[in-house]
């Protein structure tokens, strides 16, 4: 048996653990300070997110390098990337938001993804395609970010909706206490959406340049093409809704919630029906 | 060394009597003088408030005990007969520094965690310390108490959350709008709630505040005192109702002086950005049914009143950690006590030691020069030290029980003979 692979697979799965391990642990410390006001984990929960999000991507440079930095189309893959995107734009919101107490809610999102990787990445077969061009990496990277940024969006859009709630109701109970207000939630929010709005927009952009650079003819009734460009054009169109149309941030956190599961649902179904990437055969 | 505290409080006599020995700050320079210049007292302090007047004080003789200092000052306030020893609280020793300790970060209030106790306490201090009443005991006390508030403040959340309605409004405020400094805020009503309300959304930079009154110079007065300077009149505040983000009411009115289709018309007009309406008058000013409105958020004093309960009931949840705080700091309060227990032994032990140290030298007065005696002098100073260094890192040593005390100091007065030191310094 080559010794090298060994001693690969061992450096792999020490990695995988080792990311799956910071996930736990910066979810853990956003936790503790949102439901205990911990000092500990309100001081080191910042630098927690920062070496996971390193460590993460140390991972997938490793466990790429051997197809020249290229991500497959594997299961465990696409989890790790969305576990991956997802806390770096929730890390992007945090700091331009300058609101740390939603971190647990997005955060376990993406140590739920994470786990499952870990746990899918020796038992599914791993040998999806591995694509060559810049303009397809960038799109199925930025396709990866958009999706986060959707479920980000949800996230918060059902936050937003429970708090108001609450506030109606007369429960001022834990999360009242500790979520933020609500114009910072609709801010949250807003930043989401631009988020997802603009890396939906540059995943079309790069399919389309990446499908020029490989010559391929651009099939317009592709399910997932189809798929991308109705929740770009919801995505687009929830950006001025309530500046054309008057929606108010209810109806608002409504549609972004029904778009998320959409996303998800669309995403679910294409991957059971169509499990090739855009019918390319690599 | 003794220190008793005695007095009334809101937990032990009702408010008459509470009020019957308040001691204004003269009275209590005058009482805390008396105390002390007929040998009553070595040291002595006075808090009173509105919900409390407590004694502390370091009996100067022997007589002086709980009994005696509330005979002392029911007969200082005249007031034998009205106010009866049942009235008072009396506590001794470790006890005295716990509740000063307790009353200091506000856990003996009336209003669990309120504010202002601390200055209070601080003021009582200051008193004492002018009228020069206060010693080592009662300013190493005092200090400890303000350092367990301090922490009590820091490392809990006992002072945190609203408690009162205008408060609990303002913090109602917050959680819908992040910055109220941009936000409009209209105040029908310019009384005594208003302006409470009025002067808590300020604290949180509210700056855009217009003020309605049926009596307009009264608005204009609060308008003056806050510094914004904006009133609308009576008559025409309704025609204004969309360009607000927040409205507080807190009139004496037996209708109410916003009504739903009122509130209708103005969410039209802006659009259905949010409102949050805070009906702070009784009974109601605001048609309840408004609440029902789109993105209206209508909160009474009963609404209110769910927040304060929610806010008490989590500052008691922070109980245990105060008491905790409370216990470190009396364990360091009650070993520095007992090391003024100490502080004679040591004393003798060091004049002992010097003692010899002196008629050694002098011994070599003339036989050496002057600069070897100095050398001789620094020598002997630092073997001195060493020597003494453990003896009295020992008797200063924390001790599980005050018992331990007498035996270690009568140990190191008979191995260095200090009782025979006595005689001779005598």
């Amino acid at each position: 048996m080559d010794n090298g692979l060994l001693l690969n697979d061992a450096v792999l799965i020490g990695l995988n653990f080792t990311v799956s391990l910071l996930y736990i642990i910066a979810t853990g410390l956003y936790g503790a300070d949102f439901f205990n006001g911990n000092s500990f984990a309100k001081t080191y929960k910042q630098p927690a997110l920062i070496v996971t999000i390193v460590a993460h991507i140390a991972y997938i440079g490793f466990l790429t390098a051997p197809e020249g930095y290229r991500l497959s189309y594997s299961i465990s893959m696409l989890m790790s990337m969305v576990a991956l995107t997802l806390t770096v734009i929730y890390m992007f919101i945090e700091f331009s938001t300058k609101t740390d107490k939603t971190g647990f809610f997005i955060l376990s999102f993406a140590t739920g993804a994470e786990i499952l990787s870990s746990l899918m990445l020796f038992t599914s077969s791993g040998e999806g395609p591995a694509f060559s061009g810049l303009g397809i990496g960038i799109h199925l990277l930025a396709a990866i970010f958009g999706f986060s940024a959707i479920a980000i969006a949800g996230l918060y859009s059902f936050l937003y909706l429970l708090l108001f709630r609450q506030i109606k109701n007369n429960k001022f109970g834990f999360l009242f206490e500790n979520l933020p207000n609500l114009e910072v939630l609709e801010q949250l929010i807003k930043h989401a959406v631009a988020f997802g709005f603009l890396f939906l927009s540059i995943t079309l952009l790069a399919g389309v340049i990446g499908s020029i650079q490989t010559d391929e003819i651009i099939n317009l009734f592709d399910s997932r093409l189809i798929a991308l460009v109705v929740i770009w054009l919801f995505y687009g169109a929830s950006l001025f809704i309530k500046k054309l149309f008057g929606w108010d941030t209810i109806h608002m956190a409504y549609l972004l919630i029904a778009l998320f599961v959409l996303t998800t649902t669309l995403i679910m179904l294409m991957s059971i029906f169509s499990p090739t990437f855009h019918n390319i055969d690599f | 060394m003794n220190i008793i505290s005695v007095g009334v409080n809101h937990k032990t006599a009702p408010i008459e009597i509470r009020e019957r020995l308040s001691l204004s700050e003269v009275q209590a320079k005058e009482f805390l003088t008396n105390l002390i210049d007929d040998g009553i007292a070595q040291e002595a302090m006075v808090v009173s408030t509105c919900n409390r007047t407590e004694l502390y004080v370091v009996p100067g003789m022997p007589e002086v005990d709980g009994n005696y200092m509330k005979e002392f000052l029911i007969s200082y306030k005249d007031a034998q007969g009205e106010v009866r020893p049942e009235h008072f609280f009396n506590r001794f020793y470790c006890n005295t520094a716990r509740h000063l300790f307790e009353v200091s970060s506000a856990v003996d209030s009336l209003i669990l965690g309120e504010g202002q106790i601390l200055g209070q306490v601080k003021n009582a201090y200051r008193i004492a310390v002018e009228v020069q009443s206060a010693g080592i005991l009662l300013t190493r006390l005092c200090h400890t108490a303000f350092s367990v508030a301090k922490r009590v403040k820091t490392k809990t959340k006992i002072m945190e959350g609203a408690v009162s309605v205008s408060y609990a409004a303002v913090e109602l405020a917050q959680k819908i709008f992040s910055n109220l400094s941009i936000k409009k805020i209209l105040l029908i009503g310019a009384g005594e709630t208003g302006e409470l309300a009025a002067k808590h959304m300020f604290q949180k930079n509210a700056r855009n505040i217009v003020i309605t009154n049926r009596t307009l110079s009264k608005a204009e007065a609060l308008a003056e005192e806050l510094g914004t300077n904006q009133v609308l009149p009576y008559e025409s505040y309704k025609d204004h109702l969309h360009e607000f983000d927040i409205i507080i009411t807190a009139v004496s009115s037996k209708e109410y002086v916003l009504t739903e289709p009122e509130l209708q018309q103005s969410m039209q007009k802006r659009r259905l950005k949010p409102v949050i309406i805070l009906d702070l008058g009784l009974p109601r000013n605001v048609d309840p049914e408004i609440g029902n409105l789109k993105n209206m958020f209508l909160k009474d004093i009963d609404a209110l009143k769910h927040i304060i309960d929610k806010n008490l009931e989590m500052r008691k949840c922070e109980l245990p950690k105060v008491k905790k705080i409370i216990d470190e700091e009396l364990v360091g309060f009650a070993q520095w006590i007992n090391t003024l227990k100490v502080r004679p032994t040591i004393v003798d032990l060091q004049s002992k030691f010097l003692e010899i140290k002196e008629k050694e030298l002098e011994r070599f007065r003339y036989k050496v020069s002057d600069a070897e005696l100095k050398r001789m002098e620094r020598l002997t100073d630092r073997i001195l030290k060493k020597i003494l260094h453990h003896p009295i890192k020992m008797l200063k040593a924390p001790v599980d029980t005050a018992d331990t005390i007498p035996s270690r100091v009568n140990l190191v007065r008979n191995i260095f003979d200090l009782e025979e030191q006595n005689r001779l310094s005598k």
